[in-house]
């Protein structure tokens, strides 16, 4: 509530400044001031939509004036072509763009770090260089006035969105900004924006909580794009001329993408703040060297920016806020080893083993010449649990690939039972997710930066679309899990033992009815083991079939109803703990055959 | 036919220009592993460099070739220690964002001082053009680039596989985990593989100026093609760039006549999106790269 009202007082403030404060204390230089304010608008408002993209899904795109000069050509070209307000051309060019940005993200999100990058440089440079080219449309090189008079016409006033007055382009552009925040805030609150960061922490683990991560890349690229294009329509019309080199310029998408990172990437208020420090530096510099100094802009940006990265890489608010925090103790440093035994609750009566709800047959995979898993059938039966072991190399992990969707089969079929008794056979691990099927890594991937209550809450965001809703399954699994105390703890604090818990509890938080466990028990210690296993035990009697990968012994023994052996890619025995135990082909793939005499 | 000829000739003496502007930027992503966005604004730098060289003290750019690729060598190395080095574990955007501030900084810092004119070297010599086997027609100048980018390529593939020195860079591309076990130190590998590659940037600056002029966003207008040329030779392989260079100083000056002069960048922009989409590791790169 505090933190709404001083972001509300803040914002009011920003604005009282230009329109009522600087043109009461000095009317001759408000219009100068004025022009300033609008321009850090704009580009904070531009930076907040680079932001969801660039900062929440960690996508660096130096091409998003692609989308500002779509937004301005759409408002310029229809109110020129059809006399329409720039209001209906300005939403008319988000649409557009918003089209624009899914046709170039769909192959682009495919490249990662640098290389994404650059694909979006080329496309912002083929558009710009199109543009040039086809001067009917666009007026080429020499660019395009937008008229205030059109025939006798005076095309003037707040419907043509051109003033004489700056203070109404003050209000348009201050608009756009507190649209573009709005935008953000929700965004970062709601369940995409927890997907969004989940993908940008690590991409593989978002995919196991059933994050369909390209299609939640291709929203924030769209909703950045749409927001760009709306600022876009007005800069243009507010500039009154609009040219290729200005609109799809690199320059000004680089500008934009280093005000968000100055001020704090994946921040709702960074990209504002940002904005804020850099443009009145680089305007006081400019009084101080005179006006004619021509790219002392760029020249003060490029410094700003190559020292907060080198001083300060989480940006203002990301390295002042923390800081804050430790100096006026808000945050009570969190003991990261508290783990507490798993509450397992009183031992409910173990419900009995139902149908088959997971099928495999013949599933293989190749590497190249490598058969890593080489025609395993297997089935799983509701309230079941499964133990898979084998020798290191076996293809086990390669197994629980296939069987949540990470790797696509080279042979054979897979099918799981859906609660409706149908069954379907998903192909990517986000259609696993959707049929039921929660999994763990041998090595574990948590979201490192993010803290474990918000780990464990995009499992639950699986089940649910509401923040408070997903709060409190994730704060009950992880209190069953023995987490509890560390709801608050960064995820990359934690220990081993830690680490393994989290994993199991953010598979839960999904609501499974089958989890796959890759050796959540491996470098434990034996109370840990203990309590892991009681974990498992409680699981199952919830009601939820386990398949565990596992090489502790005792505890696959302990949990396991079936236990399957696997060793170079096939399965070679499958039975129950006592006959696998005996199984001479078990011992002599662990052991050698020289041990299979003396077993016998 | 003869058209066609000569637009061949104009595009493999192209082809040479690019390559050796492309070969510090694919040295550099295949050693220390940054893209280096700053690099077209290096060679923005030496292309005035060599502009006051000659307009102020009169010295011969050819001349001035060697020294400045030295002077380069050591600008990069220190780049590499001041300001990639503190970087070199953090997030990829970081090394993006860190090397877009140098550029912005060295791009705009140039309009300051030496403001938006065009600031060309004058050597006729080079401007004039000579006869090719009675074939096509090409400039000194070119030709003279083609040569040294030739041997700068050369010598910098023999050094890379026959020194010591250039077998001790390789070991950290391959595993810069496993190489400090071999007692190499990484770290200087990186300097001297990042003080190389700027010094071939020096190198081309010198070489470049009678051709091109020195303005302060010469170096986007080159960056971008060299971008386009690692990534179709594969990012990091220096026969690579070298066959990428060729390809698209092809495409230009094939596309300049066939389609349209004002679309060239077009097509090869397309050829670039087009390899980055289908195969990210380019013609000759290690698939994973990317």
């Amino acid at each position: 509530m505090m933190r709404a009202a001083a972001a509300i007082a803040g914002l009011f403030a920003l604005f009282a400044v230009p329109f009522w404060v600087i043109p009461a204390y000095d009317a001759e230089a408000a219009g100068f001031w004025q022009h300033i304010f609008v321009t850090i608008f704009v580009f904070a408002a531009m930076a907040c939509a680079w932001n969801i993209l660039g900062g929440f899904a960690g996508q660096l795109s130096l091409g998003q004036t692609i989308f500002y000069g779509i937004g301005g050509y759409a408002a310029a070209l229809m109110n020129q072509h059809f006399g329409l307000i720039p209001w209906i051309g300005m939403f008319a060019g988000a649409a557009v763009s918003v089209v624009v940005a899914v046709l170039i993200a769909w192959p682009c999100l495919r490249l990662r770090g640098p290389f994404f990058t650059l694909s979006t440089i080329a496309f912002l440079e083929v558009i710009r260089l199109l543009a040039i080219h086809f001067k009917d449309w666009t007026g080429g090189s020499a660019g395009l006035p937008v008229p205030m008079f059109v025939g006798t016409e005076l095309r003037i006033g707040w419907s043509w969105m051109l003033f004489r007055e700056k203070e109404n382009y003050l209000v348009i552009a201050f608009g756009l900004l507190v649209l573009a925040l709005i935008a953000s805030w929700l965004v970062r609150r709601s369940r995409l924006g927890f997907s969004l960061v989940a993908v940008r922490e690590r991409e593989d683990a978002a995919r196991a909580v059933g994050i369909n991560t390209t299609a939640v890349k291709l929203s924030a690229f769209a909703i950045s794009a749409g927001l760009t294009s709306l600022v876009g329509s007005f800069h243009g019309i507010y500039l009154n001329f609009i040219d290729p080199e200005t609109m799809f310029s690199l320059p000004t998408a680089i500008q934009v993408a280093m005000f968000a990172l100055i001020g704090g990437l994946g921040t709702v208020s960074g990209p504002i703040w940002g904005t804020l420090l850099v443009v009145p530096i680089a305007e006081a510099a400019r009084g101080w060297l005179g006006a004619g100094a021509n790219g002392l802009h760029g020249l003060v940006y490029g410094v700003v920016l190559v020292a907060v990265v080198l001083t300060m890489p989480h940006g203002l608010v990301g390295s002042i806020g923390p800081w804050l925090r430790r100096r006026f103790g808000a945050a009570r440093a969190v003991d990261p080893t508290r783990i507490a035994a798993p509450v397992t609750g009183d031992a409910i009566a173990r419900p009995p083993i139902g149908p088959v709800i997971l099928e495999a047959q013949g599933l293989t995979r190749r590497f190249g010449g490598l058969i890593a898993t080489n025609d395993v059938s297997l089935t799983l039966r509701e309230g079941e649990v499964l133990g898979v072991i084998g020798p290191n190399g076996a293809g086990k992990t390669t197994l629980f690939n296939l069987l949540s969707g990470f790797l696509p089969p080279s042979a054979g079929t897979l099918r799981v039972m859906m609660p409706d008794g149908s069954w379907v056979t998903p192909s990517a691990p986000h259609a696993f997710a959707a049929a039921g099927v929660a999994r763990t890594f041998q090595i574990v991937q948590p979201f490192a930066g993010l803290s474990v209550l918000e780990n464990v809450m995009l499992g639950a965001f699986h089940q649910t679309r509401s923040a408070t809703e997903a709060r409190r399954i994730a704060e009950e699994v992880a209190t069953r899990c023995g987490l509890g105390a560390l709801l608050l703890a960064e995820a990359r604090s934690l220990t081993v033992g830690g680490a393994k818990r989290l994993e199991v509890a953010r598979a839960l938080a999904m609501g499974p009815r089958i989890l796959l466990l890759d050796e959540v028990m491996a470098g434990l210690n034996p109370a840990d083991v203990t309590a892991a296993v009681e974990l498992v035990k409680a699981v199952r009697d919830s009601g939820v079939a386990v398949i565990a990968i596992e090489h502790v012994m005792a505890a696959i023994m302990a949990i396991s109803d079936r236990i399957i052996v696997i060793n170079s890619g096939r399965m070679i025995a499958e039975g129950t703990p006592d006959e696998i135990a005996r199984n001479p082909a078990v011992i002599e793939a662990y052991l050698g055959e020289d041990y299979v005499h003396v077993a016998a | 036919m003869d058209i066609l000829i000569q637009l061949i000739a104009n595009g493999v003496l192209l082809g040479g220009v690019f390559a050796l502007i492309s070969i510090g930027l694919t040295l550099i992503f295949g050693i220390v592993r940054v893209v280096n966005f700053a690099h077209g604004e290096l060679l923005m730098v030496g292309l005035y460099a060599t502009w006051l060289l000659s307009a102020k003290l009169g010295i011969h750019p050819y001349l001035a070739a060697v020294p400045l690729a030295i002077a380069f060598f050591f600008l990069g190395a220190l780049m590499q220690r001041a300001i990639i080095q503190p970087l070199m574990n953090a997030d990829p955007h970081i090394q993006i964002f860190a090397t877009v501030g140098i550029g912005t900084a060295l791009a705009n810092g140039a309009l300051m001082i030496f403001s938006a004119d065009l600031r060309s070297v004058d050597v006729p010599w080079a401007r004039q053009a000579t006869d090719l086997f009675g074939l096509a027609s090409v400039s000194r100048g070119n030709l003279v680039a083609f040569a040294v980018s030739g041997i700068a390529t050369t010598g910098l593939i023999l050094f890379l596989r026959r020194t010591h020195l250039g077998r001790a860079i390789r070991a950290v591309a391959q595993n810069r985990y496993a190489a400090p076990l071999m007692g190499i130190d990484v770290n200087r590998i990186y300097a001297i593989t990042f003080g190389i590659g700027a010094g071939c940037v020096g190198l081309a600056a010198a070489v470049l100026a009678p051709l091109y002029p020195a303005f302060p966003t010469v170096g986007s207008f080159f960056v971008l093609t060299a971008f386009v040329v690692v990534v179709l030779g594969g990012m990091g392989s220096l026969e690579g760039a070298v066959i990428g260079a060729l390809i698209i100083g092809l495409v230009e000056s094939l596309a300049g006549y066939y389609v349209a002069p004002d679309l060239k960048e077009v097509v090869y922009f397309l050829i670039f999106l087009g390899i980055l989409i289908v195969r990210p590791a380019g013609l000759f790169g290690v698939r994973g790269a990317e």
